[in-house]
């Protein structure tokens, strides 16, 4: 009798089950025949990095400010720069981004002040040959060409900056640019004071922060840095 | 597990009166299970020494997956090694950048918001119900039952598209940051969420009867597998894994981080300590997370939840260890700190290298088949054993 009950039985949830499934048939699917259709990317969807440039110049925003440079937990990124001796102003000669070992985490979108760098919501840059996805200045600006972006809301520093000058002496407007990207890192540590243990060490700190933004204003320098070790380690790694 | 053993003994002597099987002697084999087996989630290698069918001896070989993130951390400042722990624990990434988080905001006594704090724990919940359906489709799968693993992912895709929307990438999230979160919710989040709450609820129903009263599903579950509390105690298991053994242990409870303890939830004990209580406390646990969800976004305070640290800052001298109930179990982030702005060394305790330890014990005299049910019924994943 035991087994003739566990026969039924077996079959009574066997249908249950199946009732389950009934239940989903009439739903719609939720797949998409993807080269055919696609999905819609959300606005802040991280994908492939761009460089975005001014709609009306045509120009790179890019101040070759290296922060973007600095803050990639990777090294993705290699800035060459150079000084234009009319404007005062730095911009960059060489902007690589390595999507071999790109980790799309968006530090470098967060650090820029400048609008200048950008994770997409582009996805498909499969490439037969690996050395195709390092992409210079030129593919990253190509690339984000068409991208559409809100300015973003001019960083209360610059804005204080604009306010001190004077329009006399702003004749210069790259050169007020320039100055502010050199006083935003500076002027954040002193804004964001959460911590009552570092407040001791801040004044000690202080100079070695003066220290080290100097030395970001040097490219060679910044290159041969601890950065710089890092991408070798993680070439090593993505090699193995 | 003594009874087993005798068994055995006695099918030798057997074996030993019985003069055709003398002369057929038989003796114990190596089964290789693994490294690239499916049901063992990933990259394990088990060595498995058979008698006939029954399990005599196993051996994990661990380590093919060892991609040194606690070296590759060392070598970065605090702020670049958030998305190493994305890729520390793939499948619940939210709740390892939470931990990392956690330990730093301890160091330098960093305050964090309080709508972070209640966004965070809606995120987490989310990763952690993200995380139990997978379990439930895998486990099933391995059981020979296909459609919950289509249904388990259906489900988890929501979650994803909530996860995409806020942070923008579905697997390494990046979000939970060092003082708070990377970004503020979109408008129209929280209908999203408590739309996807309501139906996650109704759905766990449709999972119960698709699993709990399959006489299949059943008699590969109950009873096998059985680990008591002492032993799970004594070889460190944590999580749902440990709860099922009947033992009341949740970080979340215990030692509460967050804003845990202003939420009402309960912790589900199992009373079998099989692979049957296992399973049925993470579907339990996925319900409860559905209550603290709601809970919480009943009380999401306003405010800014982002937290803009600075590039590069430097952490006080000493040791600090924090720890959180991730869904896997205790997850748990050791750094040392020499007062540079790189920690000296940092550690990632990961609950599956624990779950992985107690199943040589508890599989002997089972057989392969069942190995396979214990394995996926302790959750493991192996980016989080070897790291």
């Amino acid at each position: 009798m035991g087994m003739v009950k566990d026969f039924f039985s077996g079959i009574y949830n066997l249908v249950v089950g199946l009732f389950v499934t009934g239940k989903h048939l009439g739903r719609h699917a939720i797949t998409l025949q993807y080269p055919k259709e696609r999905w819609e990317m959300p606005e802040r969807s991280r994908g492939v990095v761009v460089l975005l440039s001014d709609p009306e110049t045509g120009e790179l925003n890019c101040t070759a400010c290296l922060l973007c440079m600095k803050a990639c937990p990777t090294g993705a990124i290699i800035i060459d720069r150079e000084k234009n001796p009319e404007t005062k102003r730095w911009f960059p000669t060489k902007f690589v981004i390595d999507n071999t070992i790109c980790a799309f985490c968006g530090l470098c979108e967060e650090s820029c002040n400048f609008d200048a760098i950008k994770l997409t919501g582009k996805y498909e840059f499969s490439v037969f040959d690996q050395s195709e996805l390092i992409y210079d200045m030129d593919r990253l600006a190509e690339l984000g060409r068409d991208v559409k972006y809100t300015p973003r809301k001019k960083p209360a520093a610059k804005k204080a900056a604009e306010q001190k000058k004077p329009p006399a002496e702003g004749k210069k407007p790259d050169e007020k640019k320039e100055d502010t990207a050199e006083k935003k890192p500076e002027e954040k540590p002193d804004k964001i004071e959460t911590n009552p243990a570092e407040k001791k060490e801040e004044k000690a700190e202080a100079s070695d922060k003066k220290t080290e933004d100097q030395e970001s204003r040097k490219p060679e320098e910044a290159k041969q840095g601890d950065l710089g070790l890092d991408k070798e380690e993680d070439k090593k790694e993505s090699g193995n | 597990m003594d009874e087993k053993e005798l068994h055995i003994g006695e099918h030798q002597e057997q074996d030993e009166q019985n003069p055709v099987a003398r002369e057929l002697h038989t003796e114990e084999f190596l089964v290789n299970m693994g490294p690239q087996h499916p049901s063992t989630h990933g990259v394990c290698r088990l060595l498995l020494t058979m008698d006939g069918e029954v399990i005599v001896k196993v051996e994990p070989y661990i380590g093919y997956l060892h991609r040194a993130i606690e070296k590759i951390c060392e070598n970065r400042i605090y702020n670049q090694i958030t998305p190493f722990m994305d890729r520390f624990e793939y499948v619940s990434s939210m709740l390892a950048d939470w931990v990392y988080a956690l330990c730093v905001e301890r160091i330098g006594q960093i305050e964090v918001s309080p709508r972070a704090e209640y966004l965070r724990v809606i995120f987490g919940e989310l990763q952690r119900i993200a995380s139990h359906l997978i379990y439930w489709g895998v486990f099933a799968m391995d059981l020979g039952a296909v459609t919950p693993f289509l249904y388990g992912l259906r489900e988890r895709e929501m979650i994803m598209d909530l996860f995409e929307e806020t942070c923008g990438q579905r697997l390494t999230y990046n979000y939970i940051r060092i003082g708070g979160v990377s970004q503020d919710i979109n408008p129209g989040f929280e209908q999203k969420c408590k739309k996807f709450t309501s139906y996650m609820c109704q759905v766990l129903e449709d999972y119960e009867t698709l699993l709990n009263e399959n006489p299949i599903f059943l008699s590969r579950t109950k009873n096998i597998g059985v680990a008591p509390p002492e032993l799970s105690v004594a070889y460190g298991v944590s999580g749902p894994s440990l709860r099922a053994s009947g033992v009341n242990w949740d970080i979340r409870k215990d030692d509460p981080y967050g804003y845990y303890e202003k939420f009402e939830f309960e912790i589900p004990q199992g009373k079998n300590y099989d692979t049957w209580d296992r399973y049925q406390a993470r579907v339990i646990e996925m319900r409860e997370s559905c209550k603290i969800i709601e809970q919480a976004l009943d009380g999401l305070p306003e405010g800014d939840p982002t937290f803009k640290m600075r590039a590069s800052f430097k952490l006080p001298e000493g040791e600090y260890y924090a720890r959180i109930e991730s869904s896997r179990g205790e997850m748990g982030c050791y750094i040392v700190s020499k007062g540079e702005k790189k920690p000296y060394r940092l550690k990632l305790r990961g609950s599956s290298f624990n779950n992985l330890m107690i199943i040589p014990e508890i599989s002997k005299g089972l057989k392969i088949a069942d190995l396979v049910a214990i394995f996926a019924s302790y959750d493991i994943i192996m980016p989080e054993v070897d790291r």
